[in-house]
């Protein structure tokens, strides 16, 4: 059986803004001002956040995710190797997804090549190699100009493709990256590779991509409802015209949950969390209020016939995600789903029915949320919501994908 | 706006063409035909009443190809002189605004049996020490969503100048105009976004090697290219060089005050009468009396 693999995913938000954040700054990313890190509270907090994910691993989630980010308060892993690093010496079992490396900031995609082989190693076997090529604030973050960044990008993942799968020294003659001498030491443990997973907001030609090297897609957006479904057919179908087979786990999808004994005493706990991570860690990302650095012209990371499609479709000025004020609103983007076991599990498996996609990767932890209020969240899913949606979508998966019988099932440890 | 695509190197290079006369190489900016705006502005048609404006759009801008090969503005000066020869232009002279007036510094320096007389409208192109140009890129990141004072700010004197409002609005743009500028913006990214931001570290050291006429034209509040840049181009350049500075423009003189820009480049282009009466003319007169300003005006409209 093939039940859909649940991830936890940690941002490592900054948990210490002042009350006024929101009133006295225009973004929290970018030009945040790193006077507001404060050297005191800030002692022992990657710790608990370490401590978090390990956690995670205990209640029998399938993986581990960390991503990169800079120069913000959204999520505190400039380099999230460091942070796998640690916890290959504090789990056993779960996957480890770091999602994504930001390729063109790295001066050189050999180094990634190296760190990930490392880490895969010292993990025994257990990363997937997430590789991302970064938005508007990172494209600030570095000063890196989009239009390359994408042809960087796609050579960086191909030469790193090559560092694990041909036999070195070999000389790469790449735009970007000329090496005379290619020879990675240490290889991956996983044979051919690790796993590759890319993020991509529904673009086509990201997904054409992916599809022409038989990677999996992750689809980086926070919103949900009939755009996820779309999403899947479309990578779906590009990755059929590329001769390949489309299932579940080709694909995951963000999600972020609350649960709590009832759905009043949820949205009573995650209150404080979600509404300091609506509005202070989306500022400058997912808000419509200060400089939203996504989605203007300034960092043209898309494609020109993409920008056509966005300039048609779009609605600027209209609310973002952050923009929500109240749990009404909040609940119309279908981005975050707070409740009871009940609730919640209702809820996912309306989604999971929806979308047919087999990988989520879950946010537990919101912006100052309480460390207890997270844990407690993450043991209600893991018993009360998780089992059902595992038992559910087995059933569901094949039935949908009966070539699926095929592969050879998930590992993982009952709770 | 009539426009032809010819093709250079296996790329299609569009070409905007406006009046009759002498040939002179316009080399568009941001708040120029081919990126901020989708047809000519009327500093153009001004301008295209003394001249035979020839506007070929910048990799990726309008219905120009984008090339990949475009690591940083040396190759864009390659390609500017592929697309020179294929207009058939040998020694040419050249208007260009923006970094439209960096690439004219650049061609002027390293191809100066090209380059005619040069007039640069607030270019950028120079490091000049603590006088940073301002982040087009960040500024065209709107505000609340879909609100673009601080670029027009940028750009322009006045962040409510009409003209500005005209080609960034705080509304949804339309979308050819939109896309237009999107385009002009991958452009800019391409050269422009890496450091060195707009401009290259040794152009200011080679401009003694132009020896030609060169019209440096700025607005008096130009917040993108601080007029420090101006002083550095005067004194760097080889050739006699003038700086006219335009009173209540910004970054973009030729949209803000059209007709007087216009005319000053129509007097320092002008066939005959080689410009001594501007030659004449110093930065502080210019700067500080608006008498001879409006005598320019006048000079250019009797032309007419």
């Amino acid at each position: 059986m093939h039940p859909v693999q649940m991830f936890c995913w940690h941002f490592m938000a900054y948990p210490y803004l002042p009350k006024d954040f929101d009133e006295k700054y225009d973004t929290g990313w970018v030009t945040v001002p790193n006077k507001l890190w404060d050297r005191e509270k800030t002692r022992g907090l990657y710790q608990e956040y370490i401590d978090q994910l390990v956690y995670g691993e205990e209640l029998g989630f399938d993986g581990l995710v960390l991503n990169e980010h800079h120069q913000n308060i959204y999520g505190m892993m400039p380099s999230p190797n460091i942070i796998a690093a640690a916890l290959t010496q504090r789990t056993k079992r779960a996957k480890l997804v770091v999602l994504g490396n930001l390729l063109p900031l790295h001066l050189n995609p050999l180094r990634i090549a190296e760190e990930y082989a490392m880490l895969d190693s010292m993990s025994d076997g257990r990363l997937i190699a997430g590789f991302a090529v970064g938005g508007g604030p990172e494209a600030f973050n570095y000063d890196i100009p989009q239009p390359q960044a994408r042809t960087q990008y796609w050579e960086a993942i191909d030469l790193i493709h090559r560092c694990w799968t041909e036999s070195g020294p070999f000389t790469h003659e790449g735009h970007h990256y000329p090496l005379r001498y290619t020879n990675v030491w240490p290889l991956p443990q996983q044979r051919p590779h690790p796993r590759i997973w890319i993020p991509g907001a529904l673009s086509v030609e990201t997904m054409e991509e992916v599809a022409k090297r038989g990677y999996d897609y992750f689809l980086s957006s926070r919103a949900h409802g009939a755009g996820t479904r779309k999403a899947a057919q479309r990578f779906a179908d590009i990755i059929k015209f590329y001769g390949g087979k489309f299932h579940p786990f080709r694909m995951g999808i963000l999600l972020s949950v609350y649960v709590s004994e009832t759905d009043e005493q949820a949205k009573e706990e995650a209150h404080e969390g979600v509404f300091y991570f609506l509005k202070n860690t989306l500022k400058g990302h997912l808000r419509r209020e200060g400089r939203t650095l996504t989605f203007g012209a300034g960092v043209p990371s898309t494609s020109v016939r993409s920008w056509e499609q966005f300039l048609k479709n779009a609605n600027p000025g209209a609310k973002m995600l952050g923009d929500a004020n109240t749990w009404e609103e909040l609940e119309e983007w279908g981005s975050i789903t707070i409740g009871s076991p009940k609730t919640v599990r209702e809820k996912l498996w309306t989604l999971i029915e929806q979308a047919g996609v087999g990988n989520l990767m879950i946010q537990f932890h919101f912006g100052n949320m309480r460390p207890e209020l997270a844990r407690k969240s993450m043991r209600l899913f893991a018993t009360e919501v998780a089992p059902a949606l595992r038992r559910d979508s087995a059933a569901m998966f094949a039935r949908d994908y009966p070539e699926l019988n095929e592969m050879p099932e998930f590992s993982r440890v009952a709770v | 706006m009539t426009t032809r695509t010819m093709t250079v190197a296996g790329r299609n290079v569009a070409v905007a063409e406006i009046g009759k006369g002498r040939p002179v190489l316009y080399l568009h900016g941001f708040a120029d035909v081919h990126a901020g705006s989708v047809g000519w502005l009327p500093f153009h048609e001004t301008l295209g009443e003394s001249f035979r404006v020839i506007a070929p759009a910048h990799p990726a801008c309008a219905g120009t190809d984008e090339d990949e090969g475009i690591d940083t503005i040396d190759d864009v000066i390659f390609h500017t002189l592929q697309v020179m020869d294929a207009l058939g232009l040998g020694k040419v002279d050249i208007v260009g605004t923006c970094f439209g007036g960096w690439i004219a510094a650049e061609l002027a320096v390293r191809n100066p049996e090209r380059v005619g007389r040069v007039v640069l409208v607030g270019a950028s192109g120079l490091m000049v020490p603590r006088q940073p140009i301002g982040d087009l890129f960040w500024q065209i990141q709107p505000e609340n969503g879909i609100e673009y004072k601080g670029l027009r700010s940028l750009l322009f004197a006045r962040a409510d100048d009409p003209a500005a409002l005209a080609l960034f609005p705080d509304v949804r743009s339309d979308i050819e105009r939109g896309l237009s500028q999107f385009k002009a913006m991958r452009f800019a990214s391409r050269v422009g976004f890496k450091p060195p931001y707009f401009y290259h570290r040794k152009l200011r050291e080679r401009l003694g090697r132009f020896k030609g006429e060169a019209l440096l034209i700025w607005g008096e509040s130009d917040r993108m290219v601080p007029r420090s840049h101006a002083e550095a181009y005067r004194t760097g350049l080889g050739g006699k060089t003038t700086l006219k500075i335009v009173a209540g423009a910004g970054h973009s003189p030729h949209v803000e005050k059209p007709k007087l820009v216009a005319g000053q480049i129509q007097s320092f282009l002008a066939p005959k009468a080689p410009s001594k009466k501007a030659a004449s003319v110093t930065v502080k007169s210019v700067a500080k009396k608006k008498a001879p300003v409006a005598k320019k005006r006048s000079g250019a409209g009797r032309r007419r």
